[in-house]
């Protein structure tokens, strides 16, 4: 099989129609009644799902699910039922979602964040997905970032390991996988390269002692792969069998974050200073990196950048990033109404292409379960 | 002086440990040469962003003989990151008004994609750009290679020593491939133009923000492979106000009032140099891939519109490169 310009296609199927399009004002009415209003019976993927959503959305809104007993769900039931509908609808036949609704190779982040909301909400396949995240696991413990991708592993490898969390059948994985973390070291942890960012290459500001997780091997540490590892070595609870030196190895992660932070406060992908001049930060970075730093409140860079996304996240639009401020200002127990409201106010939530952002989207909504799977703000 | 069977032996491993450590060297490190016989580029007179941009680009693009009739046209411009009052990315006006002109020469389809290296909420970007809004409004699709589907490309030349890397299905599968870069100074590779321009098609979600793999590998000879393997059909360039001194991101503005069209990326990359008062054979990329992806020499370059004549004080950049200054 031939791609387009003589390019070879490795046998991704064709693109799928998205079927936000179709959904996104039927979802999206003021006065929603599931009994009456569910959506016709559709197929998808050569399963169906409709019932087992209208199910779902019924109980949530008698507030009968026993996972849920945060405030959020109950107040804003109607836009996260449809939210989870359209998940539910994207997953794939393999349990995955991809990465764009449009899309039809699965990926990891999505299934990540999509296994997340699902361990909380009935709805969907949360068997399947699980099922999923472990078969696709590399050998050398990391896992890939789409289905066929390369095996050297990458970055969301922390993702699945907190998504397979408290999962009996998963424990095997989990632990390859927290090995494969623990062996995965941003380039600047070898000597050779410490030397040369401390004599030739210093354009970039920062301290090649404190090193963290790279995007993937053989590059350096950057914030987010860094704050993801964190997250999911904490949830750890015991050293031993080779994990002895998590507690030091999250230490080191810590200590590079603080080191990376942007003079003004917050983080962006790592670059705080460059020739000289002060980078801004970016909110999603900066609540990715507060999650992992969330016990050290009290530290005065994190204070700063817990004020630094207060001041950034008003005026925030786009569904991620709001999410992720959501998220980090509720571990740190800072005040999110007024955010949440702008995220549920915001237009066509239901037609997002990102699926990443869906599923995020959800997580923010149910703030209280997301942060305590997540290891934070307990 | 006798010449001995062992003289002979050692010699011929000595030449032959000779050529193995050079010849990596000499040898070529495209596949093919794929330079046009001439090119043709345009340098447009626009002073500012406004509607005028239809007819000024328009006019441009009749000075070519396009054929986009049927065909899928992807414009590519530069979206790095948004910081208020900073030149960065290219203008959404420029980008609609292309996206306008590919429409009434006939494409198929017109859609804009792009993939930000240092911003991974790619709406936020659109939004705080002003594109969200426009695209919206004029109906067009935005495709996130960031997060596009991935198909395994081996590339068609090797200055990195990669094989193949992973990119976007709808930057393969595009039949006319437009780069449209802001005219930029760039601290790790002395400008951002139309060929570098391309590192947005490597997806961050493989490869992580920024593209860190490609700058290990090496900036300009990335830009080098990239270049090679995923054609660029038509450049315009955002030139009407360009960046100097500290770019990508923390350059001032530097208000040049061109807009740059061709047919060939070298060509394109080489004028937009001369603009900005640089000797494009200083700049690693544009010299080398003049021996195989297109042409830089003003003798091989049909000039129409305006000429490309170098401004009365060139471009400042960081002191790793004032060696780019034209004397």
């Amino acid at each position: 099989m031939t791609g387009t310009r003589g390019l070879p296609n490795i046998g991704i199927p064709a693109r799928r129609t998205s079927s936000a399009g179709s959904t996104s004002s039927f979802f999206l009415r003021s006065h929603f009644d599931w009994a009456t209003d569910s959506p016709p019976l559709r197929r998808h993927n050569a399963w169906t799902c409709s019932d087992q959503i209208r199910g779902v959305a019924l109980r949530f809104d008698r507030k009968e699910v026993p996972h849920y007993k945060v405030p959020t769900v109950t107040t804003d039931p109607v836009v996260l039922s449809a939210l989870l509908a359209e998940l539910s609808l994207r997953q794939l036949p393999c349990g995955g979602w991809a990465a764009l609704a449009s899309s039809s190779q699965p990926a990891i982040e999505p299934t990540c964040y999509s296994s997340l909301v699902l361990g909380s909400a009935p709805v969907g396949d949360i068997k399947r997905a699980q099922d999923f995240l472990i078969r696709t696991q590399n050998p050398n413990g990391s896992w890939p970032v789409f289905l066929g991708d390369d095996q050297e592993g990458g970055w969301v490898t922390s993702l699945a390991v907190i998504s397979l969390f408290d999962l009996v059948p998963a424990i095997p994985a989990r632990l390859k996988g927290l090995h494969w973390l623990m062996s995965c070291v941003g380039r600047e942890g070898n000597w050779f390269w410490k030397w040369k960012f401390r004599t030739a290459d210093r354009h970039v500001r920062f301290d090649p002692d404190k090193y963290g997780w790279p995007w993937f091997p053989d590059t350096v540490s950057w914030v987010v792969p860094t704050a993801f590892a964190i997250l999911s070595l904490n949830q750890v609870r015991c050293s031993c069998g080779g994990l002895e030196h998590v507690p030091a190895r999250i230490d080191c992660g810590i200590q590079m974050l603080l080191d990376r932070a942007c003079p003004g406060g917050g983080w962006n992908a790592g670059n705080g200073v460059v020739y000289g001049t002060a980078l801004e930060p970016h909110p999603d970075d900066t609540a990715i990196a507060l999650l992992a730093l969330s016990d050290r409140g009290q530290h005065p860079i994190v204070q700063n950048g817990v004020q630094c996304l207060e001041r950034l996240s008003p005026t925030l639009t786009a569904p991620w990033s709001l999410s992720w401020a959501i998220l980090a200002l509720a571990a740190h127990r800072r005040p999110i109404a007024a955010l949440r409201s702008s995220l549920i106010a915001l237009p066509d939530l239901v037609s997002i292409e990102d699926t990443s952002t869906l599923a995020l989207v959800c997580l923010a909504l149910d703030y209280g379960h997301t942060v305590s799977a997540l290891g934070v703000g307990q | 002086m006798s010449f001995t069977r062992r003289d002979f032996l050692i010699g011929s491993a000595a030449l032959a440990a000779g050529t193995t450590v050079t010849a990596p060297f000499l040898l070529p490190k495209y596949h093919s040469d794929q330079r046009p016989k001439r090119s043709r580029v345009a340098i447009l007179h626009a002073q500012q962003y406004s509607q005028e941009l239809d007819q000024i680009l328009a006019a441009g693009l009749r000075l070519f003989p396009i054929n986009v009739r049927g065909k899928t046209v992807v414009l590519k411009p530069n979206l790095v990151d948004y910081i208020p009052g900073n030149a960065i990315n290219t203008h959404p006006l420029l980008v609609l008004a292309a996206a306008e002109s590919f429409r009434r020469l006939g494409a198929k389809s017109v859609l804009i994609a792009e993939g930000p290296g240092h911003q991974r909420d790619t709406q936020l970007v659109l939004s705080q750009t002003g594109y969200q809004q426009s695209l919206l409004d004029e109906k067009i699709r935005f495709v996130d290679l960031n997060r596009d589907e991935l198909i395994r490309t081996p590339l068609r030349a090797s200055y990195t020593g990669m094989k193949s890397l992973w990119l976007p299905r709808t930057v393969l599968e595009a039949d006319f491939l437009v780069s449209m870069p802001k005219i930029k100074t760039h601290h790790w590779s002395g400008v951002t133009l139309s060929m570098k321009n391309m590192f947005g098609v490597v997806p961050s979600a493989r490869y992580g923000w920024p593209k860190n793999i490609l700058h290990w590998k090496g900036i300009q000879q990335s830009i080098l492979d990239l270049c090679a393997t995923v054609p660029i059909h038509f450049v315009i360039a955002d030139g009407i106000v360009a960046m100097e001194g500290n770019g990508p991101l923390n350059g001032s503005a530097r208000p040049l009032g061109r807009i740059v069209l061709a047919d060939d990326p070298v060509a394109a990359d080489a004028t937009c140099s001369r603009l900005m008062g640089f000797e494009p054979d200083r700049i690693v990329h544009i010299c080398e891939s003049a021996r195989f992806l297109g042409n830089a020499s003003p003798a091989l370059i049909d000039q129409v519109g305006e000429t490309a004549n170098a401004p009365a004080a060139p471009f400042q950049v960081v002191s790793e490169f004032r060696f780019l200054h034209a004397f």
